[in-house]
């Protein structure tokens, strides 16, 4: 046993004596000074060039009409005096509204984006871990009792509890009954492919359908009817990553944690949950930006109680006293500030290289 | 034979298979398997890739299911219980160390899911740790570490629960040769000190000999021969067997059986009392013969090539396009192309069938 270290030391990975590649990280105090000077001059010169923009919109918020006009004007107290007016009218005067649609669309963004989240990754961990093979005659059957019975419960004014009833005790029976003739079977490829097309259609197509859909239940402009249709739409683009990530978890780990006498649910707390956090890390991040920014289902789905906030700054655009530039900076950096904040919470998660050591050497 | 005169006293054996059975849909994974393994035995199942040793270890370990048949680990039939349950630890070949956890807590993990007081766990993973060499790491990331060492990190996290059974799948074939090596006298060192009842899945028959209390050799998902790496080696129970165990491996060559004579082509030898096979196969080991001059061995060949391995010389000679390998001294020369004889041992030799395969005794 003494001689054991010594070997294995000689058989230390190789990789941390490798030569760093060109663009990869490395301490600032390793590089040489006149390196380091270009280094700094490009990355603040780069920095200035994404950053202007931020900075145009955050004077614009303070400029008035003729201070927008007859600009461009760069820096404020020199080329224009900066007035609190537009703030003012969006946090004073008109704050109900404001504020109104800033909640709606904090609500509406955290609870789509938390639900899609975890049903979505369900489904993918789920998918990737457990071989499905669903008989493709019985969801055909499924399927068309389903429409059977909505037709049934919507035209014809059945009562919804014998339709209901009625519909499960047929699809029970024909399942039984011609399903075990057809072997055609689904497989997981299959089901991933069907979840993943749901967002290949683009919204646009289905947005008259889902309005009608939503007039009928009596849930236009609702919270509700914008965070379910968002999870709809999100929820393909959660499996997909998730499916992807949680496949490069290797297998060997969860057999590991139960014959160390972990259970499921233990396993996927101790084992799966803690890896798996950079892909949930961008994925939250990802689907959070695209409920946040979207506007076409909310432009359609709500009107006054339920808008948010992509439909307030398009409101700025379309006033009778023209574009009111001000007011929609003034929209525009209170919307940036959460999904800067959420980005700086969850990037020190999203980091590569986790899985190293998990197998083989 | 110490081992089977501790079972006979009324205990229960660590590990019984009864005719366990794996499908895969139409495929027969695994045929009829019974084993009994004895209290403290390092039992080795060997055979090629794709024989189904693997699946027989998943399905000890309760990660694949039990098909048919029983299996009982202690008093209890585990047949269809949760690897949780079994009380068993394993080894696997990529060593599935969980990446986010230290040494520390890669080795106390068993302890952590068992709820064990905090203080009683640190004391446990240091004492596995310096079993295993590994305490100055415990603070280390698995992926900071050296294949050996992740090995020992998983050996460690294996044997701090005290096992009723230890299963490896394979544990050595990541490492280098040199390293292995090493390691396999650590298994064996480690398993005879702690005296834990272990099975071990490999397809390196060199890892069986040397490790191995018995050999179970597999193929196509059937027990072929059960027994001391001696046995195995020195009475194979069928071709397979013969030609599997053993490295160069046992010389083969094709011929008829009658009347008390093994006949192929110009070459006869004696083989009195074994029953008349159309097709037979003779057999004997590199080191069972000799070469010597032409006409005074049993057979003649062609020399076709001649290695120096170091502590020996393998000679390699063609008869009638198949191939022989004879062990010599390492002072042994002969240039290839020259016509050599081989001289058999006595009584180092074996008949087969060649078509069933069955090892054919003399009556």
């Amino acid at each position: 046993m003494s001689n054991m270290s010594d070997t294995s030391d000689m058989n230390a990975p190789k990789a941390l004596h490798r030569k760093p590649g060109l663009f990869e990280p490395r301490a600032i105090g390793s590089i040489a000074p006149a390196t380091r000077f270009v280094l700094y001059a490009v990355l603040i010169a780069w920095s200035a060039f994404v950053l202007f923009p931020i900075y145009w919109l955050f004077i614009t918020s303070f400029k008035d009409a003729a201070a927008v006009n007859q600009g461009p004007y760069f820096i404020p107290w020199v080329d224009f005096s900066p007035s609190l007016h537009a703030w003012r009218d969006l946090f004073v005067i008109d704050y109900e509204d404001t504020l109104r649609a800033y909640f709606n669309s904090i609500v509406i963004a955290l609870s789509s984006t938390f639900l899609s989240v975890l049903f979505g990754s369900m489904a993918a961990y789920a998918l990737s871990r457990v071989q499905y093979a669903p008989n493709l005659i019985t969801i055909l059957f499924f399927v068309l009792l389903l429409a059977l019975v909505g037709v049934a419960i919507g035209a014809f004014g059945v009562d919804w509890r014998l339709a209901a009833a009625v519909g499960v005790a047929l699809f029970f029976f024909l399942a039984r009954a011609v399903g075990n003739l057809y072997q055609l079977r689904l497989r997981n490829g299959d089901i991933l492919f069907w979840i993943i097309s749901q967002r290949i259609l683009a919204p646009i197509v289905v947005v008259v359908p889902i309005y009608m859909m939503f007039q009928s239940l009596r849930m236009l402009d609702t919270h509700l009817a914008l965070i379910l249709t968002y999870c709809v739409i999100n929820m393909p683009i959660v499996v997909w990553l998730m499916y992807d990530f949680f496949n490069t978890i290797p297998l060997d780990l969860e057999e590991s944690a139960q014959l160390d006498g972990a259970t499921m649910f233990g396993t996927f707390y101790e084992i799966v949950l803690p890896l798996s956090r950079g892909g949930l890390a961008a994925t939250t991040l990802l689907v959070m930006i695209l409920s946040w920014n979207e506007y076409l289902l909310a432009l359609f789905l709500s009107t006054t109680r339920a808008q948010t906030m992509p439909i307030l700054v398009a409101a700025m655009n379309a006033g009778e006293r023209g574009i009111l530039w001000w007011t929609m900076s003034v929209v525009i950096i209170v919307m940036i500030i959460p999904v800067v904040i959420l980005a700086v919470i969850l990037q020190k998660y999203i980091s590569k290289g986790l899985l190293v050591g998990a197998v083989k050497g | 034979m110490t081992l089977g005169a501790a079972a006979n006293n009324g205990m229960a054996k660590p590990i019984s298979m009864r005719s366990l059975n794996k499908y895969y849909g139409q495929f027969h994974a695994l045929k009829d398997l019974s084993l009994e393994v004895e209290a403290g035995e390092f039992l080795v199942l060997l055979g090629p890739s794709g024989c189904g040793k693997s699946t027989a270890l998943r399905m000890i370990a309760g990660l694949e299911s039990i098909s048919s048949g029983e299996l009982r680990i202690g008093d209890s039939d585990v047949t269809h219980v949760l690897p949780k349950y079994r009380n068993i630890a394993m080894v696997f070949q990529s060593y599935a160390l969980y990446p986010h956890k230290t040494v520390a807590e890669n080795i106390g993990f068993p302890l952590k899911i068992a709820k064990t007081p905090k203080e009683k766990m640190e004391a446990a993973v240091r004492a596995a740790a310096k079993q295993v060499e590994l305490e100055d790491y415990l603070d280390h990331f698995p992926g900071k570490l050296s294949g050996g060492q992740r090995q020992r990190v998983a050996l460690a996290r294996a044997i701090i629960r005290r096992p009723a059974v230890f299963l490896m799948d394979e544990p050595l074939s990541n490492l280098d040769a040199k390293l292995r090596g090493n390691m396999r006298a650590e298994l064996k060192h480690m398993q005879s000190a702690l005296g834990i009842t272990t099975i071990y899945v490999t397809h390196d028959q060199i890892e069986a000999m040397t490790l191995a209390h018995r050999v179970a050799i597999i193929k196509g998902g059937e027990l072929q021969q059960l027994g001391t790496p001696k046995e195995v080696y020195s009475d194979p129970a069928n071709l397979f067997v013969a030609g599997f165990m053993g490295s160069p491996s046992m010389n083969f060559i094709r011929g008829t059986l009658a009347e008390g004579r093994f006949a192929v082509g110009d070459f006869a030898m004696t083989a009195a009392g074994f029953a008349k096979t159309a097709r037979a196969t003779l057999g004997f080991r590199p080191e069972d013969c000799q070469v010597v001059p032409a006409g005074e061995g049993a057979i003649d060949a062609q020399v076709y090539a001649v290695e120096m391995t170091g502590d020996l010389v393998l000679v390699t000679l063609d008869l009638n396009g198949s191939h022989l390998v004879v062990k010599m001294p390492k002072e042994f020369d002969i240039k290839p192309g020259i016509l050599a004889g081989i001289a058999l041992d006595d009584t180092q030799f074996y008949f087969f069938d060649s078509d069933s395969g069955a090892r054919l005794r003399a009556a």
